[in-house]
């Protein structure tokens, strides 16, 4: 039983890599027939044809778009990204330099949304029907059907404009940019690293924000499924028998009813959180978040393969990974799992 | 701004504490509000994008500027003075220092010109209307000592022209020794200077975190004396409503990029200014000639007599345009008044009739989708459709309608044009009266081929007019090729004099827009509280 392990292992990183290829390939032949011009970006509207020419020819787009993919893909064998139009370095480091910021963001929305919608979630299942669970359903159906870009702006109006609770757009105040060297990527972290406690603070004050409001947009979904899960597993027998022979409901949630929605419950953050990382576009832009949304949505706007590529293959990534610790948390689990392999 | 969004403001406005607005930045810091999303290059010898523009021109001098506040005056800047001596001007240099200490002289100015014209990107494309080249470039410069430095006129140009060229954000004097460092395969520094700064200028680039931030710092070797500020942040900021409240709020100092409502909002607000900076550029309507309805001449009169200009300045443009359809700002010399088209149903369907579609057709309106251009657009379609034309409107981005006008893939278009660098009636001219080569290989990159608009009596004027060094005669030339224009039913029919406005907090002093360059923040001061 444990011979086939390697080879389920190996047989599902295959499938992993193909479906990347594939990926891949739609990626680049949409953005290769795509009227766009990155040459134009670059050259500027009034350039003669030739200098468009030499640029174009500079950038390899003269070549047939199969010759052109092959260049692509072995040059990403060797490690290489390419370089970005949009800001002329490595994509390789613009994404070392946007990933953090979406990671930051992204991490402490999940922290926020289970932190709050997995209780809320389980509250509304048991109180099914009563006042409580007509709250949480209001309030995770706004969540689910509220614009966030208009939500992110009420935000601002609000606490920022208003109330002056908290900071504004962007990860720091801006005059204190370019004093905390950047170690971790995290702001939260290096500021505490380099001893800026009044950066640290600040920083945070312009996280809560945008994360608060990344966070709302999946807990509806989390307090949803919670609520589902729930609602299924209290009509077992199981459930009935605990609460028969006497054990209370605290204990039959946390005992029983947990244990046994954890798997399903863990696919679904893997999922929210996996949408957070692929970069909150509409949040990064209203709050100015220099992170992978942001980054990818310029990328898009002028055409710009390389990066957009490197982006499509990120997110790619990001979900094979959360794939696979979301499976490593099932054997841990759940030992139906376990017995199966 | 709908009725919520209004009254949300409102709320926040009755929240704020009763203090009102309070400088939060610091006094030796400005902080700018900026769309960096098209800013690909901080290299005066590659970058055109006015984004750009902002830090080119305070990391960098050039041999002669113009007055903040009189943009057809030159004055001195790295050249201390100048003559015109036969074909040539010769420069003499100030004594001034780059920031990496190295002195100026006037191989850099040499330099830094052949070094242009030889990466051939669009800073380049603006040289050569008036004659330079990457071939003839080397043969036009001479460094007479170091501190001298003589620049021939190519045939056909005058000083005047050329002078404005240098004074613009692509006559920067470049560091030679410091950026031949990092020269890679024969690129001249180009990757490094993209993103690095090789200047004499009151400011250093410390910092460029594309579509991020844009960090200066004080050049304290700056010949003219050490700038009030001691550091300038440009940050990005794509949201209007975002950058106005961070105006109001205090958090930035200078917003460049606000949409004309949040522009209007403050208006007579006290504690800000509104700029409205001339461009010298215009909203246009470029109608495709290759079309077989556009190429008829009562066809595009019909067009001009079926928009409503007025209604459109009114509830559209705002503080970024006004009405004009004479391609020559209003108040430059030689200006001609205004033809007087307006919306007028009867008289346009008169020339649709007269070209032999009473009946109207269909055509697509290609613009990039963004305010004002695509309300401009619906506004468009609207009027066009009471004259029976049926338009069809089809958004992209920038680069997907730049490309399709550059491939002359169109039937009507919305692209705007600049002020060519100089505030003079042939800088704003040329996109519309000059196409020397309309085959379809024949590509000047003007708006004129773009429109397959073959003009050769306006093309011959408008050179004339290049190379005319007496002022009346010149001028005379101007006034004749705004008459042929308006006479041959334009294929690029300019609709709105461009402004780019900016809102300036009180405690900024010294902050003048620039609609030919960038604003020197070598004098600016803010107040502390």
């Amino acid at each position: 039983m444990t011979r086939d392990l390697p080879l389920k292992l190996l047989r599902r990183l295959l499938g992993l890599l193909l479906s990347l290829f594939v990926l891949l390939c739609l990626t680049f032949v949409i953005g290769r027939l795509m009227p766009t011009d990155p040459v134009g970006a670059i050259v500027g509207e009034l350039a003669d044809p030739a200098a468009y020419a030499a640029m174009r020819a500079k950038m390899g787009l003269d070549l047939p778009i199969p010759q052109q993919f092959w260049v692509y893909v072995t040059n990403l064998l060797h490690g290489d990204l390419g370089t970005a139009v949009l800001t002329g370095n490595s994509v390789a480091s613009d994404l070392a330099a946007a990933f953090p910021a979406t990671l930051e963001l992204a991490t402490l929305a999940i922290i926020l949304s289970v932190a709050v919608g997995v209780p809320l979630g389980l509250l509304a299942a048991l109180y099914r029907d009563t006042l409580l669970d007509q709250i949480a359903r209001v309030l995770s159906l706004l969540g689910h059907s509220l614009p966030v870009f208009w939500f992110g702006m009420v935000g601002l109006i609000v606490f920022y404009a208003g109330l002056q609770w908290i900071g504004g757009p962007g990860r720091i105040d801006v005059f204190y940019e370019g004093i905390v060297e950047p170690r971790t990527g995290s702001i939260l972290i290096d500021s505490l690293l380099a001893g800026e406690n009044e950066i640290f603070w600040n920083a945070l004050g312009h996280l809560i924000l945008p994360a608060c409001i990344l966070a709302y947009a999946s807990m509806a979904y989390i307090v949803r499924m919670t609520r589902s899960f729930t609602l299924e597993q209290l009509g077992q027998d199981y459930i009935i028998a605990a609460r028969a022979k006497g054990l209370r409901l605290p204990a039959v949630v946390l005992g029983h009813i947990l244990p046994n929605i954890a798997v399903q419950l863990v696919t679904i953050l893997a999922i929210s959180y996996g949408h957070m990382l692929e970069g909150a576009v509409l949040v990064e832009i209203v709050f100015s978040w220099p992170g992978v949304g942001q980054y990818m949505t310029n990328a898009l706007m002028i055409g710009d393969m390389n990066a957009i590529l490197a982006c499509t293959l990120l997110i790619g990534l990001i979900f094979m990974i959360l794939n696979a610790l979301a499976d490593a948390a099932y054997l841990a689990l759940d030992p139906r799992t376990r017995d199966a392999r | 701004m709908g009725r919520w969004g209004k009254g949300l403001l409102a709320l926040a406005v009755a929240l704020a504490p009763a203090a009102g607005v309070a400088a939060k930045t610091p006094a030796d810091q400005l902080v700018i509000g900026a769309s960096l999303a098209q800013v690909l290059s901080l290299d005066p010898g590659q970058a055109t994008e006015s984004g750009s523009w902002l830090v080119t021109s305070n990391i960098y001098d050039r041999l002669v500027s113009t007055d903040p506040n009189d943009p057809t005056k030159l004055v001195p800047e790295l050249a201390e003075r100048w003559e015109i001596d036969g074909r040539s001007i010769v420069f003499h240099l100030r004594d001034a220092k780059f920031a990496s200490g190295n002195p100026v002289t006037a191989e850099d100015a040499a330099w830094s010109l052949r070094r242009m014209m030889k990466l051939n990107q669009a800073a380049a494309s603006l040289w050569k209307p008036f004659g330079f080249d990457e071939k003839n470039i080397d043969s036009l410069l001479e460094v007479v000592d170091p501190k001298t430095f003589r620049l021939k006129l190519p045939e056909g140009t005058i000083a005047e022209f050329v002078l404005y060229a240098l004074s613009g954000n692509n006559g920067a004097v470049i560091d030679e020794t410091e950026a031949m460092k990092h020269e890679a395969s024969g690129d001249f520094g180009n990757t490094w200077l993209r993103a690095n700064s090789a200047g004499s200028g009151p400011f250093v680039l410390r910092r460029w975190a594309p579509n991020e931030l844009i960090l200066l710092e004080r050049n304290d070797e700056f010949w003219g004396g050490k700038p009030p500020m001691k550091r300038v942040l440009v940050r990005h900021i794509a949201e209007s409503q975002v950058q106005r409240l961070l105006l109001e709020r205090g958090d930035i100092d200078v917003a460049t990029a606000l949409a004309a409502s949040d522009i209007t909002a403050f208006d007579g607000k006290p504690g800000f200014a509104v700029q409205r900076v001339p461009t010298g550029g215009f909203y246009v309507l470029a109608m495709n000639t290759k079309n077989q309805y556009l190429a008829n001449p009562d066809v595009r009169r019909a067009i001009a007599w079926g928009i409503d200009y007025a209604g459109m300045a009114k509830t559209i443009m705002g503080p970024y345009g006004r009405v004009r359809q004479v391609p020559v700002p209003e108040n430059y010399p030689t200006a001609l008044p205004d033809p007087g088209y307006k919306l007028d149903v009867a008289k346009a369907k008169e020339y649709l009739a007269k070209a032999g579609y009473p009946d109207g057709f269909p055509l697509v309106l290609k613009t990039i989708a963004e305010t004002p251009r695509v309300d401009l657009a619906t506004a468009i379609q609207a009027s066009l459709a009471q004259i029976g034309i049926k338009v069809s409107i089809e958004q992209g981005n920038g680069s997907q309608i730049i490309a399709a006008h550059r491939a002359r893939d169109f039937d009507l278009l919305m692209p705007l044009t600049g002020g060519g660098n100089m505030a003079d009636p042939l800088g704003s001219l040329q996109n519309f009266t000059y196409n020397p080569d309309n085959s379809p290989t024949g590509n000047s990159g003007y708006f004129t081929w773009r429109s397959s608009w073959d003009i050769p009596e306006l093309t011959k004027l408008t050179t004339e007019a290049r190379g005319e060094p007496d002022r009346t005669k010149r001028e005379a030339l101007y006034t004749e090729i705004q008459k042929q224009f308006l006479a041959s039913a334009p294929a690029i029919l300019p609709m709105f004099e461009r402004f780019s406005p900016v809102v300036v907090s009180d405690k900024v002093e010294g902050f003048v827009g620039q609609g030919f360059r960038g604003v020197r923040l070598d004098t600016v001061r803010k107040e502390a509280d």
